[in-house]
Order: structure tokens, then sequence, then C-alpha cells
């Protein structure tokens, strides 16, 4: 009885989420950068989430630092350029841009389907790249996606995931945001699988960086609303970037399925269950 | 002779047999009414939110007031209060236990009131339940937009309370939601070197910060 998702659309979605929070900035009340260590429930133990992460940020005051830095940069730089282009370009192009940057992304999808044994998406991602090159006019639209092939993404940091490898302390960059040790490596063995970064190995970036930069405006274009709304409704807008960064990418590893398995024991958890030996908080 | 023996023995085998499949089967139907009554819980509480956030002649306040009676109903406000403190559930003192509530209640209503603004006549289609033991339930959902928008999955985890369904969490596109609270009080409390008044600040401010939101989206409006 497992609940599996068709991941598609969702998946493309709650992966341009993802990615837009990596882009994307924070905001963040953020005034209380120190103290972690004068805090004596935090000695005791490490909270564990539901997906069996911790809290684990052993870096925080530098990737608040940066989160700050980014999130200043957003708003004199990508939120206006975002809101521009969202203006002036009409749906229709937007789409056609987004198209054309995921089918780019093809190889890299695949090579990652195949890494993970996923075969069934391995041959969607070939045909999808097959279908939107040509019937698609070099992947500008998507007639795939109305042929019962909807798009989905995988990266190199999820491979690991499915391998079991764990995401390390988290880490906030400048520029890429969220980029924990496996889904930094991730990345950069991403660009391995990239044709792109072959045809320009030798030759000025022009194009790989336009196609940086046009996807982070596209994405960040993509959740104007999204993202004010997490900001404006944030107790620590940080600490909430952080959470769903992870929650999102344990979401793609697992492609959308649900398990009891990967959630807490809450039967027994109350606030009279005040006893310091008390089995019932064991998350 | 040798047939009654056989008789014997296959009585003997037969009836625990019989016993065996028969509770495996009532175990089944058990299973499988515990997830048709998540169903029907999800069914009548989404069809009762969509009612109040599509209701544009309600001013926000009284949908703010309607969500409250709603989620005082049908959601188990104490458990999820208590999820969302993580290690720091037993810091508070009584008084400050009592305020959080109420605080966390009022959040909760501000935050997921303006969230769902944007929301109007949506149609939710029940996909599917999965059941643990007879206490719990996930419901899986999906909202169909009726402007074309991609479909948003919804997860309902479901515990029961005294016998009736509560809401414990929601998943939506994969996040869920008292554990993205949980983070945030967590790390508020941790980074004000364990203060548990600091987290009371902080939601009254953003209570605040949400009342003088709606204020500005209606002067925007107007």
């Amino acid at each position: 009885m497992k609940i599996t998702h068709r991941t598609g659309e969702r998946q493309a979605k709650a992966r341009r989420l993802g990615a837009l929070l990596a882009l994307a900035i924070g905001l963040a009340a953020a005034p209380h950068m120190a103290a972690a260590q004068d805090d004596p429930a935090m000695q005791a133990d490490g909270a564990v989430d539901y997906n069996g992460t911790d809290e684990n940020d052993p870096l925080e005051p530098m990737n608040r630092y940066f989160f700050e830095l980014n999130k200043f940069f957003d708003t004199i730089l990508l939120k206006p350029v975002a809101t521009w282009y969202d203006g002036v370009v009409p749906e229709p192009g937007r789409n056609g841009i987004r198209n054309f940057l995921d089918n780019l992304r093809s190889p890299v999808i695949l090579a990652n389907d195949m890494l993970q044994g996923e075969w069934d998406r391995a041959g969607t991602t070939a045909s999808r790249f097959g279908i939107n090159t040509t019937v698609g006019v070099l992947g500008l639209f998507d007639p795939a996606a109305d042929w019962g092939m909807p798009q989905h993404s995988e990266d190199f940091g999820q491979t690991l995931g499915t391998w079991d490898v764990a995401e390390g302390p988290y880490i906030y960059l400048p520029v890429l945001g969220p980029a924990p040790p496996r889904d930094l490596t991730g990345f950069v063995v991403d660009q391995f699988f990239d044709p792109l970064t072959y045809i320009y190995w030798d030759r000025p970036k022009t194009v790989p960086t336009i196609r940086f930069a046009v996807n982070g405006i596209d994405q960040r274009a993509r959740s104007l609303d999204t993202l004010d709304q997490i900001e404006r409704t944030s107790v620590d807008h940080y600490a909430t970037i952080r959470n769903l960064y992870r929650q999102i990418r344990s979401n793609e590893i697992a492609n959308g399925k649900r398990d009891f398995d990967d959630l807490p024991d809450i039967e027994n958890l109350n606030f009279d269950t005040n006893e310091p030996e008390s089995p019932s908080l064991q998350f | 002779m040798v047939t009654t023996l056989t008789i014997h023995r296959a009585r003997g085998f037969l009836a625990p047999l019989a016993l065996c499949m028969a509770l495996v089967a009532s175990a089944a139907q058990a299973a499988a009414s515990t997830g048709d009554a998540a169903k029907a819980f999800v069914e009548e509480v989404s069809a009762r939110a969509i009612d109040i956030i599509s209701d544009k002649t309600t001013t926000k306040t009284e949908r703010e007031a309607q969500f409250a009676k709603l989620l005082d109903e049908k959601a188990d406000m104490e458990r999820i209060a208590a999820f969302a403190l993580g290690q720091y559930l037993r810091t508070p003192t009584p008084e400050q236990k009592a305020e959080y509530l109420k605080l966390v209640r009022e959040f909760i209503v501000k935050v997921y009131v303006t969230r769902l603004s944007d929301y109007n006549d949506e149609k939710l289609d029940i996909l599917g339940a999965k059941t643990k033991g007879d206490k719990q339930a996930i419901v899986q959902s999906e909202i169909k937009f009726t402007n074309g928008r991609e479909p948003v999955t919804v997860d309902w985890w479901l515990i029961k309370n005294d016998g009736d369904f509560k809401i414990f969490d929601v998943n939506v596109v994969g996040i869920w939601l008292a554990q993205e609270q949980r983070s945030t009080f967590t790390s508020v409390i941790r980074n004000n070197g364990g203060d548990f008044n600091a987290l009371l600040d902080h939601l009254r401010k953003q209570i605040d910060k949400a009342e003088a939101g709606d204020l500005s989206d209606i002067t925007a409006a107007n």
C-alpha cells in the first residue's frame, strides 16, 4: 500500500522551488547570530527531524552572514531583474525559455536516472529529449508532457542520496545558496555530465554563463510571490529556508514517495508526559 | 477408519486455518475502514476549508474566526504545539505554556489564512490512504486548479484522539508544515540561549506583522 506519486509536474515544481531557494537569497530577521554553545538543551541532544537529519549547522554564523549577503544582492539585483522579466516577457515566452533550459539539461537528468537504476524514468528522459528537440522545435515547446511523459528532474546530489550518502552539515554559499557537501559535490559532478562543459572547455564561458543567469532569473521570477509569502510568514527566515531546503531535497530523493517509516513516532507525544525519562520524546 | 482419521485431522487443521483467515480478513477490513474513515474525514475538512477561503463576501477577520473554529474541531492543536517545540518541549513554565498555546493557535490561523488566500473554488481529489495501526493515517490528495495551473499534492497526516481523527500535519508539495514550524521555533529558542520567552516575543511580532500586512493589502486593493 505504498503511496506512489506520479512525480512529473509536481516534481518539476518542487525542483523549481528547490533550485530557486538555492539561488535566491533569504531574507531574515536573523538578528541572533550566536548562542548555540550556551544552550544546555542543545548539548543534551540534537533534535532529529522527520527525515533523520538534525539541526546539523555548525557554521551557522557564517551561513547566516552569506544568507544576508545573498539577500542583499537579491534585493538590489536579482529580484528587480526577475520582476522586470516577469512583467515584460509574456508568459508563452517565459515558458519557452523554461522548456528550452529544461531540455538542455536532459543529458544530466538521463545520466542520473541511469545511475539510480531508474530505467523507466531514463527512458522517459531520452524520449522527451528526442521529441522536444524535434517536434518541440529545439526544446522551446514541451509536446512530450502532453503525450504522457511529464518532466522530472534529477541531479547527482539526489543520486548520492539514493545511495544513502548523508547530506552533511548545512552550508550556505554566496550565489549558490544552500550547498551542503553532498549537494555541492553533486553540483560539481553534474557539470561533467553536461555536454556544454566540454563544448566550452577551452573557450570563453559566455554561453554557460548566460544560461546560468537566465535560469536563475526565470526561477526567481517563478517564485516571486511564494518567496515573499515565506518571508512574511516566517518566525526565523533563515531557519525556515534551511528546513524547506532539506525537506524539498529528501522529497526529491524519494521521488515523492511518502512512508510512515520516514516519520517520527508521535502517538505518545504531549505536554503532560513531563517526566524527564519520558520515552515519548524520541524524535 | 482411515477416513474418519483424515476428517479429524482435517478438522483439527481447518479450524485454526479458518480462524487465521478470519483474523486476516478482519484485520484487512479494519485497515480498509480506517483508511475510508480517514478519507471521509479529509473530504469533510477540506470542503469546509475551501468554503471558508472561497467566500469573498466575508472579511478577513471573519474568515480567520471560521478557520480558527475549524482548527479547534479538526486539528490536534496540543500535539502540534508540543511537536513544534522539539527538544524544548519540557522547558516552558505552566504560564509560558498557556501563553504559547494561545499564540501558536493565533499564529497558525493568521499564517494559513494568508497563505491560502489565493486559492478559490478549487477542487480537492482524494487519491488514496495508508494506515499505521488503527490510530494513524496518511491521506493523499491533489488540488486541481480551475485556471490550468499544475495540480498541487497535499497529504494529510491524521491521528486519532478520543476516537476521532484529528489533523496532525499537512504536507504540501513535499513539505511537512509542522516540521517547518518546529525547525524555526527551536531555532529561535536556541539562538536566544534557550530563552523560551524569545519564542513568545517572536510569535507576537509575527502575528502583529501579519495583521499589519493585512492592512497594507487592503490599502493596496483600494
